[in-house]
């Protein structure tokens, strides 16, 4: 009954540096994005600003001069248009980029995705553990009573008395 | 349409500033605040008591073994659907066994079946109250100004609910008063909120009907409902079901998927 | 039957449906947001407004796939645009992204062409 704790033991000092590993790619990821987001960010406002003093250039033209213009207000220039459009397009892509890793839906696919790469795979963004994360579905096959490697345990816990022993 | 002349009507921007600014901050600060009043209104689950729970359990044990049942091999099926259907019709798992074929009590009556419906009143209480308010604040001061033009044009049915206030006769139905800004805000804030509160947050109102017709765990140990006849249909569902395994052929199958 | 044995033999993780579908609304609201902005800075009116909103949230779903579903699907054996190995439903993942946002696209629509306007 004392097994799990030891099982704890055995398994909690590689799991750093797994963590460290899989941080990395992430990091980066989520600062390229955020970068983009906010590029096309700026270049949305000024846009936008662009736009706003055109137009009200133009109705403050169209006041003074009292020439009946009214399509001079629809007209925006061809700079301003682009610089919306790829405005878009920059923080469309940086959004696209932040978004979360998907998971693969179908159970086997999954959890051979599990068995491979551990838990790096359901980091999020910022390098954090998902709140929705429950863990490789399988773990509990290793508590099962049927299940237990009593002897490989008792290896295990015999290992650790030695090692921690001397101290 | 295309004939007439494009109205213009100026404007003046410190409408802008006083009416459209207001009505969208205050709309996202009531969202916020009424996500927060969701989650601390949300009582907690009531514990029941032994005899309940073994009563809802069992139900459900019997709806699990009948849901999975192409997991089990073909003789722990049969030794569990016998145990439970002798137990269901037998009424062994029911709370007052003696009350049996009595009609259940009123529901009002019932000091536990309140708490259930008092929640459901404050969930509802909670998206009622402050829109209300908000539409009456927004009717008392900011009724019958033009603030905005919709890029899409609109029949003239509409004319009647975008321009409340306004007693206009020849206004295009584009133009739009303070009280039609709120219901796009209605509509519209959702990713705002999104983004703010995180995805499963309470402020969305159409994510609450959404949660409200899916059927959940309470309505079905709700007031009102007679557990014996629950059981009895589930013994009848689980006699009936034709069991076969998923591991039925399971070698055949393992061989095909080898490719040599 | 049979497609429901299948769905027996090879079962579906509920949580990993969510979070992609999650992942992929959320995404699908803020750009519907953002293509709002867009639509009222360029000042376009009636059906370009809404034929802008079509062709850009299209993108994004291509977009999306291109960057986040193809990488990992493609090697697995998948036709190209064939999201199933992470999505239920390809009508839902193609489309469904129109009406998600649709909401959000008209309110920041209005709200910037009535602000460049003024």
């Amino acid at each position: 009954m004392t097994s799990p704790p030891v099982q704890l033991q055995a398994i909690t000092p590689s799991l750093p540096t797994r963590r460290d590993k899989a941080v990395a790619p992430f990091r980066i990821m989520t600062w390229i994005s955020k970068t983009i987001t906010l590029l096309g960010a700026v270049l949305l406002g000024h846009a936008c600003y662009s736009a706003q003093e055109h137009s009200a250039l133009q109705s403050f033209k169209a006041a003074t001069t009292t020439l009946t213009s009214t399509s001079a207000v629809a007209s925006l220039p061809i700079d301003i248009a682009i610089e919306t459009v790829v405005a878009t397009l920059v923080i469309l892509l940086g959004l696209v980029l932040g978004t979360r890793p998907l998971r693969p839906i179908q159970w086997n696919v999954w959890a051979g995705k599990i068995e491979r790469e551990g838990e790096e795979g359901f980091l999020d963004s910022e390098g954090e553990m998902n709140r929705d994360f429950v863990g490789n579905p399988f773990s509990f096959l290793e508590t099962r009573p049927g299940f237990v490697d009593i002897r490989k345990q008792r290896k295990e816990f015999a290992g650790w008395i030695k090692n921690s022993g001397p101290q | 349409m295309a004939q007439v002349p494009v109205q213009t009507i100026h404007r003046d921007p410190q409408l802008f500033y006083w009416i459209l600014f207001p009505i969208t901050a205050v709309m996202i600060l009531t969202g916020v605040l009424r996500h927060y009043a969701t989650v601390l209104m949300a009582s907690a689950a009531k514990k029941l008591d032994q005899k309940t729970m073994r009563e809802q359990r069992s139900l459900l044990h019997g709806i699990n073994v009948r849901g999975n049942s192409h997991a089990l091999s073909k003789r722990s099926f049969t030794a569990r659907r016998d145990a439970l259907i002798t137990a269901y019709e037998s009424g062994a798992y029911l709370k007052d066994p003696e009350r049996r074929g009595q009609a259940p009590p009123n529901p009002m009556s019932d000091p536990s079946s309140m708490e259930g419906m008092m929640g459901m009143m404050k969930n509802q209480m909670a998206m009622i109250i402050p829109n209300t308010l908000i539409m009456s604040w927004i009717n008392a001061f900011f009724s019958g100004y033009v603030i905005m033009k919709l890029p899409f044009p609109l029949t003239i049915k509409f004319k009647s609910m975008l321009q409340a206030g306004v007693a206009t006769k020849d206004m295009d139905p584009r133009w739009m008063s303070s009280i039609s800004w709120y219901f796009l805000c209605i509509f519209g804030l959702q990713p705002v909120f999104n983004f703010l509160l995180g995805s499963d947050n309470a402020a969305s109102q159409m994510a609450q009907q959404m949660g409200g017709m899916a059927p959940n765990a309470g309505q079905m140990f709700g007031p009102g409902v007679d557990p014996d006849k629950q059981f009895l249909a589930e013994a009848e569902n689980l006699a009936v079901i034709e069991h076969y395994s998923v591991l039925d052929g399971v070698e055949q199958r393992l061989l095909e998927g080898i490719k040599v | 039957m049979s497609s429901e044995r299948e769905l027996q033999i090879s079962p579906i993780v509920q949580e990993a449906v969510m979070n992609n579908s999650k992942t992929l609304y959320n995404l699908q609201s803020l750009t519907a947001s953002l293509f709002g902005v867009g639509a009222g800075i360029l000042g376009l009116e009636s059906y370009s407004g809404f034929l802008f909103y079509v062709v850009c949230s299209l993108l994004t779903t291509m977009l999306f796939y291109v960057l986040r579903v193809a990488p990992t699907s493609l090697p697995s054996g998948k036709a190209a645009f064939d999201a199933s190995r992470y999505f239920r439903s390809q009508f839902e993942f193609w489309t469904g992204g129109l009406m998600n946002g649709l909401a959000g696209f008209i309110l920041t629509w209005t709200l910037f062409y009535g602000l460049v306007r003024a």
